[in-house]
Parts: structure tokens; C-alpha cells; sequence
């Protein structure tokens, strides 16, 4: 005899950890490797502790006037410390809070932003044209305006992305709401859900909304 | 059931085109090479054939390296930081592109150009189309200059005896010099600068005049492009330079004028050209006298093999029969000119720049003699450049030398006498060994500077960028070695303008002066036809002969005289001609390479009235037999990376004459190898290009698509449905094309556009012998010869012998640019098993790059073999270890002496450059595009890029509306790169679901045509049949073949089986 005995059973014990091992790495690159995992939850803490829930929420301002290229290019763009400073030169100047701010305002040194949202290099997505066309910040972003810090609410993966692109009906807004991140058709959130798919339908319509689901969409 | 695709549209007789001699010999290793669908070594890694399973091991190992990095990491991108402007500019928006007008000065002239700049750096040079006339075209070198700007290997400091010295210590040296010329005046001075057109020079080197009047100026190019100037200054007797109106023109001679190719302004000529071709009765003819075979001959009607030192004896004689009716001449030139008396008026004479001036002054006499002058050609008044006899440079530069860009330490065998030679170059080159000090030039994108057009136009060059390593403008130069006050480039331009705040935003908003430039009318000739014909009648021209070979040395259509030479576009540019890549060769007849028992590649020693050099042989169809053509701008020693080494110097027998007889060759036994792209991607003689004489076009319009079916009846509809067709019915745009082989000359521009549009990288000349050159868009040169003279014997000779038959000697030329057709059912994405290239709702076939896992199967089933393969890294690998033949994997290369695997882990877009050189590198990427990595297949993709931003733009604008679309009409359509460089006009592209768009007007005409329709790909792109326009009454007119003809000769009407 060459082989002892217990060689026998040795086919099903290394299928049985194959497909143990094989289990595990699956469920490894499914939690570890998705951008369900990946992307949202991430809230890295910023340089200047920024509260979009004291300024949107609160306060009102409007996203474009910090973000201003969002309607004009791919980019929305972050305000440069000038931009801060045309309330803080008055409001709350000499806060330590805001040494930062004022010292790039006066030097140009930039303030190093941590970046939160991004979508892969070989995506090419552009803000202007889903901003433009009635797609508001919050289908992305979440309600920026309940946030202290920034964190990442949606996952970005392709499906997330193609989800809206395979029926812009069941997102799209007038264009003058698109800021409005609390904006619903009705208050109530039954009727809502039902005005949106007759108006969402309405506006993919009339606006020639297109259900853009080739590669070329994105990606160059 | 028979193969329909082996008989594929192939006419049995009638025109034969072939590439190459080897493609018309079908020899051994031409049928090798096009029966692999890639070449020998293609798919291998190193040259000895064993790496694709050693790469699969390594490939293993860093499988499982990653396995643990990924596990041992988790695998969160790294932090990124957004670092936003400290004070917000006005008026700009990061990520949208802005747009400059500028202009790039020329040796005689200038090019209006528009720069796209991204975040302040330039991207993409594009011609300025609101210049007059202009059509937003440019030439070549144009669109490869911004690479120049972003070359590493760049003049980066200030120097002094070799060593860097600070930009201060340089600075008050020129100071320094400058008082102690002004004490006295000059003496001791020279300047010694390339030729430029700009007011602003001419006002310094006026003040500089003034200041040291003992110092003396001269001008020097080594390519000299001035004869056309002072040609006509001679004849006319006043300061005037010539421009041809080539579209009003009826009758064109060309004396061995290369007016579409090499000489300077060509892209002007070429859109003035295609202008006056377009297909119809009102075309106009072309004559072309010539010894190398030139891109003008390529478009010639009718073409004459002649040595160009005998150009001269043709050119009086033509003269002589125009004046005293002398016919002495033989029949093809005696048959032109009456052809040229005939169209008195609509004639234009033209003189190439490499001839002497004996023969532009009898073009003039002809043209004034025609009654040309004012119609055809008129002349512009012109600053007279002032220099003076380069003979007396030691003489008057017996102290310092100021030396202005220019390489003359390569391109002439000057040795500097004086003892202090400053120079202001763009290259630490070779003649930057020989200066004391060297500054670092300014690229024309980073200074300020004017210059005027050929035409006379006053332009700006304006900056759009701060000089990446400090380099200094040539006029800030000027000015602080004249002791100026004034030193900022800027200021010096501005006052030479001069004019109001208005005019001056106005001119830099436009790119040019408003103004007509000032034009010359009513001169009279100096010099009568007969002294001329007294002044020819002394001169001596040799036959030449076996023994007393004629040199013709002419300006390479990529390195220039050189200046390029460490551009990486232009080396890889396949030659227009002879689709040559990174090399110069001798360029010989086919005759005179049987004479001589040499075949391509054989080195050969050229002595030329005892000065030598050792070249490559190439034959080529069409040259005149005797001739030698030597490309200048090769086998330069000190260049940089790219350029060094790189061919044969033909300067070292260059004598400042461009023909020169008294040549002798010497087999010198040893052989050479050129990569040359005729023969890759090859089409296997089936009838991509169609073509017809005029006569013929006119009685049947159609020829094209009728003419040229297979011997079997094409198949009408195909038996499945296409899934596009459903598509299309939602989709706004339908893309098309359609590319004129008429207007076509064959430049190579749109390849350089294509390239810089598209990030198309360059892959050495190793990897271009393997058949692995990324260039999405290709020139095909066809050659084909009057089917006539072709016997029956040679038809069907396959031996090699084939390419010595006499009748391929008088060769015409029929260039086709090939890129991705855009099939509505195309073979490529039926055979792609991961659908990476697919359809989208427009008609664009696209690639995702990402989706790509390289089985290359889609270039294996393409019919039009247009799609491109990254074999290796190209955009990440340093062009040095392209050049070796062994190839070295990630895991195992280092640079800076760290492993690359290591450099990947800390920064994975870090390549295997050095980290200033791969910064450069990114700064002259274009942002839009993505950057394909090794192993993904890549093709033409109608410049998506630019039709996604139109797109985005027009719906971003349209906001809650309908008006999505984009139209014409509203200047809406996006043009593609290769479209927006053509000088000529040739390529259209549109919505061809707008039937008023010109795309769909084009695509209308009746000589428009599908390649290789009848395998119903259905291409988008389509082209318009080339249509000569010969003289019946000339001995070499082809007679068309009628119908009847040719069917007979197929043996298969159309229409039945």
C-alpha cells in the first residue's frame, strides 16, 4: 500500500475547504471591493470644520453660490477662500475656527479639502448637464443640508448610476427645484411618489429627456 | 454556395494599385506579412519568443502580490485633497476650456492658430478659422508643435562654459555686454539669426543697428525658403513677395515645386488647391515637372520624370515656345504649353524653393507673359530683410557671436572663430556645445511675439503659458542686449503695434490685424524673356549619368531641417510618400537601384565632390532616374531622447546648393533595416480607392459605386435585423463622414491632430517594424501606372523580377486616410466575447476600455484593419527602452533605482518615468480622453470626446426645453480633430439624420462610395472617388474605360450572374 488510509477522504476534505475558501474570498470582494462598501459612509474629517447643516439648513444659502461652475462645467466646483470671506469679513472674523479660511484668503495658500465624492478616472461625468436638466443634487449627495461634516450617502457603482439613466422619470424635478433639496411635489409623501412618475413622465417628455444607457454616455 | 468575401469586389482587370514594390512583386515576405493578422513577433514580448509563458509566471506571482497587498489593506482609494483657489478669478470655470488666439511664426511667414488651453495649460493647437480665407486648418508641424512645449528634454538653464548658472548671473552678463558694445559701437559683434517675420525684431534689430553700428546681422536658415522673395524682387524690381491663388487657377505648372508638401506655407496652398479640384467641369489641371516624387506630383494630372537640375532647360524652353513659338520640345511639354497659352490668363507658374533662382525668374517671365500676374499670383510689398554676406561671419564676429534659435553646429560645418558665443536656444543641441553661454529659449506658446503671414497679415503670438522652466522670449533677449529699458516681450510688442487700448484688445481677441496688407500692382518685369534666355544660354548643366549622379536635398516633411527632430509625433509620422518611419534614406529610382545591384536597405556611400556620407537605400517608384533625394534633419547627435541617432546626416554634404551633381555611390556591403508602414494593415488589392478621369466622371457620375462591384451581385439585404435600427429610432444625432479623395493630398496633418486629440502615444521603431504603431488614423498611399503599358507577361509574374518591368516607372499616387469606419453592422462587435465595443443609439461604434480584456479578435475580424492594440505600456514607458529589444516587466524594471512595483504601490498613475518627466507628460494630455493602459484594443472613435461636450453644452443650455439638438445651422455640430486640422477641406463630418447638414449633402454627390460596401458592413464613413483631370491631347493621357470596356474585361456584367 502507498497511500495510508487516510488518504481517502482526502478529495472531500480539500473540496470542502475549496469551497469554504472560495466562500470566503467571494464574500471578502463583496463587502470589501464594492462600492456599497467602499463609498458610502465615508466622512473624512475636513481641515475647516464646515457645516453645510448651519449654512444650507439653517441659514439657506443656495448651493450655487459657493459651488458655482455646477451648472457651466463638469466640475462644481469649491469656493476659494474670497468666496468665504465675502460674509466672514464680517461675520464671526476673528473665530479661530476660520484661521484657515482667512490665511488662504490672504495668502492664496489653498485649503487642502479632503475629497469626499469621486467617480472612477475613466468616468467621465459632467454636473452642468444632470443640474441643468432637472436632476437635483440630492439624488447623489443625500440631504447635504441635514450634514455636519460631509459624508458619502450613495454608493456611486455603475447600477447606482444606471438606475436614474434607465428611467430619469422617477427623479427628475423642475429645473428651479433642483437645489431644493427638500423639495417634494406634495407634502404628502404618498401623493408625492404618484406625482413624480406622472410629472417625472411628463418632463422626460417634453424635454426630450434621453434614457442614455451606452458605453459612449460616460465613457470615452 | 460560393464565398462571396474571396472575390470580394475585386475587378479582375482595369487598375491595378499597389503600396509597395514588394505588394506588386507579391513576394515571399509580403504575403507572410499580410497573411498574419499581426506581424512576426507581434504578440511576443522579446525578441526571442520564449517570454509569453516566462510573462505568464511573473504574471502569477504579482497575482498573487496583489492578493495580499489587497486583503493586508483594505482597498479605500487614497485621500485625496481638492485645494481650491485661496481668491476666486474672475471669469473662469475649472474644467471648462478656454480658447486663445495666437499664431506660430514660420521661416517666411505665420499660422493663425486658436489654443485650447485646460487649467492654463495648452492641449490642442487648432488653425484660427476666422483668419480670412482660412478654413481653421494647419499644417503638420503646427499641430506637432505643442509637444515641443512639454519636451523634457528641453534647454532648462542658463549655462556658462557648460555649467548652470542662475537666470540673474546670465541676465547681467547680457547687461555687461551690452555697455561694452555700446562703448564701442560694436566692433567685434555679429549676430547670426534664423530668418522671422516679426515687426518687433525688425524694430530691435533696427535699434541695435543704430546703437552698434560696426556690428553686422546675418540671416541664415538651412532650408532656405527667402528665394520665392527675392526672386521676385529680382524680377519686379521692387521689394515683393508672390502669393499663388492656386483656386483661381485653371492650368498649373509646377517646376519642380513641392507647393503642397515641402515648401513653407503649404497648408495655405492645399486649401487654395483643393479648392479649385473640386470634381466638375471647372477643375483645375496640374502639371508637374520633378525629380523626387512629391506630394504635388502625387496630385499632378500629369507628371514628368526629370532630374531637376534639368528643370532649368525645361523651364526656358517652355518660356522660349510661349514667346517665339518655338516647339523644339518634346511631345508632353510642347502639349502643356500649349495647354498653358491655351488658358492665358487662368495660368500659374510656379518655381520650387530648391531650384535656382534662374528658374523662378523665368516662372515670373511666364506668368507676366500669361497675363498671370495680378490674377493668379499677385505680389505683396515687404520689408527687405537686411543681411549681410554670411562669407564675411568670421570676419565681422571677431570678438562675440550672438546666435538666434537655429542649429548651425549641425546643419553646417561652421566652426565659431569669435571668442564669446551667446546663444538663445530651444535644445542644449550640438551647437549649444559650442557656445560660451546658452539661455534657454521660449516655446512661441510661452512668449510674446508678432509676426506676418505669407499673405501679409499682421498677426500676434501671444502666450498662454508662463515658461515651464524659465526659458526667455527671443525679444526680451534682443532687447536686454541692446540696453533697453524696455525689456518685457510684452511691452516691446505693444508699442511696435502701437494703436489705440481698443485695437490692440481687438486684435488679440481675432489673432490678426484687420488691415489689408499692402499689395503691389502694376509691375513690370526687370529682365525681359530674352535676356533671360541670353543669361541660360552661358550656364553649362551636365547630363547626368551613372557616374555623375545629381543630389537633391529637400526639407523632410517631418523633422523639418531637423528642428523636430526630438518630437516623437513627427519621427513616427509615416513619410507622406514613402511611408518611411523614424529614418531617412537614399532615395533612388528603380532603375538606378538595378544599375547599382542595390536593393532597399543596402548601405550605401554617397560621395559628393569629395564629401561623404553613409545612407540607406530606398527605391522609389516615380523618381527620376540618376537622382539621389537625401532628407535633411536627420542624424543629429545631440537632439535629446527621441531624436538622437536617428537616421543619417545629410548635412555633412550639404554645400548650402539643394541640387548638386558630381554624386557617386559605393555599395559598402552592410545592411540597414527601416520601418516602413506601406505594407502594414494591408487592404489585399481590393478596390479601397476608385478613381476616374474627368471625361469619364462627367458620362457616368455614378462610376463609383456602379463600377466597381465584384464579379457577383451584391447582396441586397442582409437576413437579420440590426439591433441599431431599432435604436436609432430614439436616438437625436446620427453620425457620419464622408472623406474626398479629391481634396486629399495626402499631408499626414490630420494623423498629427488625431494623435494629439486622442493621446495616441508613440511606440519607437522596434515596436513600428512589428506592425504595432497606435496611429487610429492612417494615410494609405496607393500607387498605380497606365494600365496600358503593363504586358501581359508582367501581369502575372510573381517572381521579384516584377518590380523591374519598365511600365511602373511613370507612377501616379492616390492617398486614402483610413480609420474606423464606423460600420452600423460592424464585424467587431459580433466577435468581442466580453461586449466591449458595441454600438451606441448615435451610430458611433465604441470601445470601453475598461470592459477590454485583449483578445484582439475585433481587429482579427475588422475588414478595414483600423483598430489598434496596446501591446505594451507605451504611455508609461520611457521611449529610450523602446528603442532596445529586450523588454523588461514592471516587476523587474526600476527607474531612479527603485522598483517599479514599489512606485505603483505608492502612486499607482506613476509610470516608469522619472517624476518631473512623467509630470511634463501629464501637463500635454489632453483631459477629455482617457489614457489606455497595456493590453486594450483602441480605435478611431469620431472623437466621442468632442460630440459628449457638445452634447452636455447644448442640454446644459437647453435647461427645462426641448431644443437638445444639435444642428448645424446653429453651429452646433462638433468637428473632429482630423476634420478641423484638414487644410484642405477634405474630411466632413455631421448628423447625416439632418438631410440638411453637409455631411448628408456629400454623401449625396454621385461619387460617393462605400469601401467594401458589398460585405454590407455599412460603413459610416464614406468617401467621395478621386477625379483627375488629364489633357486628352497629352502623350501620357489615359483614355478612360468605357463601360462596355470594362465589363468585357470583367467577363461579368454588372447586374447579372
Amino acid at each position: 500500500m502507498i497511500f495510508p488510509k487516510w488518504t481517502n477522504s482526502l478529495p472531500l476534505v480539500l473540496g470542502l475547504v475549496a469551497v469554504l475558501a472560495g466562500g470566503a474570498v467571494a464574500a471578502g470582494v463583496t463587502f470589501y471591493l464594492t462600492p456599497k462598501y467602499t463609498r458610502a459612509g465615508y466622512q473624512p474629517v475636513q481641515p475647516v470644520p464646515f457645516s453645510h447643516k448651519l449654512h444650507v439648513g439653517q441659514l439657506g444659502m443656495d448651493c450655487r453660490y459657493c459651488h458655482n461652475g455646477v451648472e457651466k462645467s463638469w466640475f462644481a466646483n469649491l469656493p476659494g477662500a474670497s468666496t468665504c470671506m465675502n460674509c466672514h469679513n464680517q461675520v464671526l472674523k476673528d473665530d479661530p475656527r476660520l484661521q484657515l479660511v482667512c490665511d488662504s484668503a490672504e495668502t492664496g495658500k489653498p485649503i487642502p479639502w479632503v475629497q469626499v465624492h469621486k467617480v472612477p478616472d475613466y468616468v467621465y461625468f459632467s454636473h452642468a448637464v444632470h443640474v441643468r436638466r432637472g436632476m437635483s443634487c440630492l439624488e447623489c449627495h443625500g440631504r447635504v443640508d441635514q450634514m455636519d461634516e460631509v459624508r458619502h450617502d450613495k454608493s456611486f457603482s455603475m447600477s447606482f448610476c444606471l438606475d436614474c439613466h434607465r428611467n430619469p422619470a422617477a427623479a427628475i424635478r423642475p429645473v428651479d427645484k433642483v437645489t431644493d433639496l427638500g423639495w417634494q411635489w406634495s407634502p404628502n409623501a404618498a401623493e408625492a411618489e404618484k406625482l413624480q412618475e406622472v410629472n417625472g413622465k411628463k418632463l422626460v417628455h417634453d424635454w426630450k429627456v434621453e434614457t442614455l444607457q451606452s458605453c459612449s454616455a460616460c465613457h470615452r | 454556395m460560393k464565398n462571396n468575401l474571396n472575390n470580394s469586389s475585386a475587378p479582375v482587370t482595369g487598375r491595378r494599385y499597389w503600396r509597395s514594390l514588394d505588394e506588386l512583386a507579391d513576394t515571399p515576405e509580403f504575403k507572410d506579412w499580410l497573411h498574419r493578422e499581426f506581424p512576426v513577433g507581434a504578440s511576443e514580448m522579446v525578441e526571442d519568443g520564449t517570454s509569453r509563458r516566462h510573462f505568464l509566471k511573473i504574471m502569477s506571482a504579482s497575482f498573487a502580490l496583489a492578493g495580499v497587498a489587497t486583503l493586508g489593506a483594505g482597498c479605500r482609494r487614497p485621500e485625496e485633497k481638492l485645494e481650491p483657489f485661496g481668491k476666486q478669478p474672475e471669469n473662469y470655470t475649472f474644467g471648462e476650456a478656454q480658447y486663445f488666439a495666437t499664431a506660430m511664426p514660420t521661416r517666411t511667414g505665420a499660422i493663425p492658430l486658436v489654443v485650447k488651453s485646460y487649467e492654463g495649460r495648452p492641449v490642442k493647437i487648432e488653425g484660427n478659422a476666422l483668419f480670412p480665407g482660412s478654413n481653421g486648418g494647419t499644417d503638420r508641424y503646427a499641430q506637432a508643435s505643442i509637444l515641443d512645449l512639454y519636451d523634457p528634454d528641453r534647454a532648462r538653464h542658463f549655462k556658462h562654459d557648460g555649467k548652470v548658472v542662475s537666470r540673474e548671473a546670465a541676465l547681467s552678463f547680457l547687461g555687461e555686454h551690452s555697455k561694452k558694445f555700446t562703448a564701442n559701437s560694436g566692433e567685434g559683434l555679429a549676430f547670426l539669426a534664423e530668418s522671422s517675420t516679426s515687426p518687433s525684431r525688425a524694430r530691435l534689430q533696427k535699434i541695435i543697428a543704430q546703437k552698434f553700428p560696426k556690428a553686422q546681422w546675418f540671416t541664415y536658415d538651412a532650408i532656405d525658403s527667402g528665394i520665392h522673395q527675392r526672386a521676385a524682387t529680382q524680377a519686379f524690381g521692387q521689394p515683393v513677395k508672390p502669393v499663388f491663388h492656386f483656386d483661381k487657377a485653371k492650368v498649373i505648372l509646377s517646376l519642380d515645386c513641392d507647393f503642397l508638401g515641402g515648401e513653407d506655407g503649404a497648408h495655405e496652398h492645399i486649401r487654395k488647391f483643393a479648392a479649385g479640384r473640386k470634381a466638375g467641369e471647372k477643375m483645375s489641371r496640374l502639371y508637374a515637372v520633378e525629380s523626387l516624387f512629391t506630394l504635388t506630383g502625387a496630385s499632378a494630372d500629369h507628371r514628368q520624370r526629370i532630374s531637376a537640375s534639368q528643370v532649368v532647360k525645361v523651364a526656358a524652353g517652355i518660356l522660349s515656345q510661349i514667346i517665339d513659338g518655338n516647339t523644339q520640345m518634346q511631345p508632353w511639354l510642347a502639349e502643356c504649353t500649349k495647354d498653358l497659352i491655351a488658358n492665358r490668363g487662368k495660368v500659374l507658374v510656379v518655381a520650387g524653393q530648391r531650384q535656382p533662382l534662374e528658374v523662378h525668374l523665368i516662372a515670373h517671365a511666364i506668368n507676366v507673359a500669361l497675363d498671370s500676374v495680378g490674377k493668379t499670383m499677385t505680389l505683396v510689398s515687404t520689408k527687405e530683410a537686411l543681411s549681410a554676406d554670411l562669407k564675411n561671419l568670421d570676419a565681422g564676429a571677431t570678438d562675440t557671436l550672438v546666435i538666434l534659435g537655429g542649429n548651425p553646429a549641425y546643419n553646417s560645418n561652421w566652426l565659431s572663430k569669435a571668442k564669446t558665443v551667446v546663444r538663445l536656444g530651444y535644445y542644449e543641441d550640438e551647437t549649444a556645445e559650442k557656445c560660451q553661454w546658452h539661455f534657454p529659449a521660449a516655446h512661441y506658446l510661452e512668449s510674446w511675439s508678432d509676426a506676418v503671414t505669407g499673405s501679409g497679415t499682421l498677426v500676434p503670438v501671444q502666450p498662454l503659458i508662463q515658461p515651464l522652466f524659465g526659458g526667455l522670449a527671443e525679444l526680451e533677449f534682443l532687447a536686454r542686449l541692446a540696453g533697453e529699458v524696455q525689456t518685457s516681450a510684452y511691452e516691446i510688442v505693444r508699442a511696435t503695434f502701437g494703436g489705440s487700448g481698443e485695437d490692440w484688445k481687438k486684435i488679440l481677441f481675432n489673432g490678426f490685424a484687420a488691415s489689408r496688407p499692402p499689395q503691389s500692382e502694376n509691375l513690370k518685369l526687370v529682365q525681359t524673356a530674352s535676356g533671360l534666355n541670353q543669361r541660360l544660354a552661358g550656364a553649362n548643366i551636365p547630363a547626368i549619368s551613372a557616374n555623375n549622379l545629381e543630389v537633391v536635398f529637400y526639407r523632410d516633411a517631418k523633422v523639418d531641417d531637423g528642428r523636430y527632430a526630438n518630437n516623437g509625433w513627427m519621427q513616427e509620422l509615416p513619410d507622406p510618400i514613402t511611408k518611411m518611419t523614424w529614418d531617412n534614406a537614399v532615395l533612388v529610382s528603380r532603375r538606378t537601384a538595378r544599375e547599382f545591384g542595390v536593393v532597399n536597405g543596402d548601405m550605401v556611400e554617397i560621395t559628393l565632390n569629395g564629401r561623404k556620407v553613409t545612407g540607406p537605400i530606398w527605391t522609389q517608384p516615380g523618381m527620376a532616374d540618376y537622382s539621389l533625394g537625401l532628407a535633411l534633419g536627420y542624424g543629429r547627435e545631440k537632439a535629446g531622447r527621441v531624436g538622437t541617432g536617428v537616421g543619417f546626416n545629410a548635412y555633412k554634404i550639404f554645400n548650402g546648393r539643394y541640387i548638386e551633381t558630381g554624386a557617386t555611390i559605393k555599395k559598402t556591403g552592410k545592411t540597414y533595416t527601416l520601418a516602413c508602414t506601406q505594407d502594414h494593415w494591408s487592404m489585399e488589392g481590393r478596390p479601397a480607392v476608385r478613381e476616374a478621369n474627368l471625361e469619364e466622371f462627367l458620362k457616368e457620375p455614378k462610376f463609383a459605386e456602379e463600377k466597381f462591384h465584384g464579379v457577383e451581385p451584391p447582396i441586397a439585404k442582409s437576413l437579420y435585423p440590426n439591433p441599431l435600427d431599432e435604436a436609432k429610432k430614439t436616438a437625436l444625432h446620427q453620425w457620419g463622414m464622408t472623406v474626398d479623395l479629391n481634396a486629399c493630398v495626402g499631408c499626414g496633418t490630420c494623423v498629427v491632430a488625431c494623435q494629439s486629440e486622442n493621446n495616441i502615444p508613440i511606440v519607437g521603431k522596434d515596436q513600428v517594424r512589428r506592425g504595432r504603431e497606435m496611429h487610429w488614423l492612417r494615410i494609405d498611399r496607393y500607387f498605380t501606372a497606365d494600365p496600358r503599358k503593363e504586358k501581359a507577361a508582367d501581369k502575372f509574374k510573381a517572381d521579384e523580377n516584377q518590380q523591374f518591368a519598365e511600365w511602373i516607372d511613370e507612377v501616379q499616387a492616390v492617398n486614402q486616410p483610413m480609420m474606423c469606419q464606423h460600420c452600423e453592422t460592424a464585424p467587431c462587435e459580433s466577435v468581442c466575447p466580453v461586449n466591449a465595443t458595441v454600438h451606441d443609439q448615435e451610430g458611433l461604434n465604441v470601445m470601453a476600455y475598461n470592459r477590454c480584456i485583449g483578445t484582439r479578435y475585433c481587429s482579427n475580424n475588422c475588414p478595414y484593419k483600423v483598430r489598434r492594440f496596446n501591446y505594451l505600456d507605451f504611455n508609461k514607458r520611457p521611449l529610450t527602452e523602446l528603442k532596445g529589444t529586450i523588454y523588461s516587466t514592471t516587476l523587474t524594471h526600476k527607474t531612479e533605482g527603485v522598483p517599479d512595483i514599489f512606485r505603483w504601490w505608492k502612486d499607482s498613475n506613476s509610470g516608469m518615468r522619472t517624476e518631473d518627466e512623467w509630470d511634463l507628460i501629464k501637463l500635454s494630455k489632453n483631459p477629455d480622453v482617457t489614457i489606455r493602459m497595456r493590453g486594450v484594443m483602441e480605435k478611431c472613435t469620431f472623437c466621442t470626446q468632442r460630440i459628449e461636450h457638445a452634447k452636455v453644452a447644448q442640454k446644459a443650455k437647453a435647461g427645462g426645453s426641448d431644443k437638445v439638438r444639435l444642428t448645424e445651422a446653429a453651429g452646433t455640430v462638433p468637428k473632429t480633430a482630423c476634420q478641423q486640422a484638414c487644410p484642405a477641406g477634405a474630411i466632413v463630418f455631421g448628423d447625416v439624420s439632418d438631410a440638411f447638414s453637409s455631411v448628408s449633402k456629400s454623401k449625396l454627390l454621385p461619387q460617393n462610395y462605400s469601401v467594401l460596401g458589398d460585405l454590407l458592413t455599412m460603413p459610416r464613413t464614406t468617401y467621395l472617388a478621386r477625379i483627375r483631370n488629364p489633357n486628352p491631347a497629352m502623350p501620357d493621357y489615359h483614355a478612360p474605360f468605357s463601360t462596355e470596356e470594362y465589363e468585357s474585361q470583367n467577363h461579368a456584367p454588372k447586374g447579372h450572374s
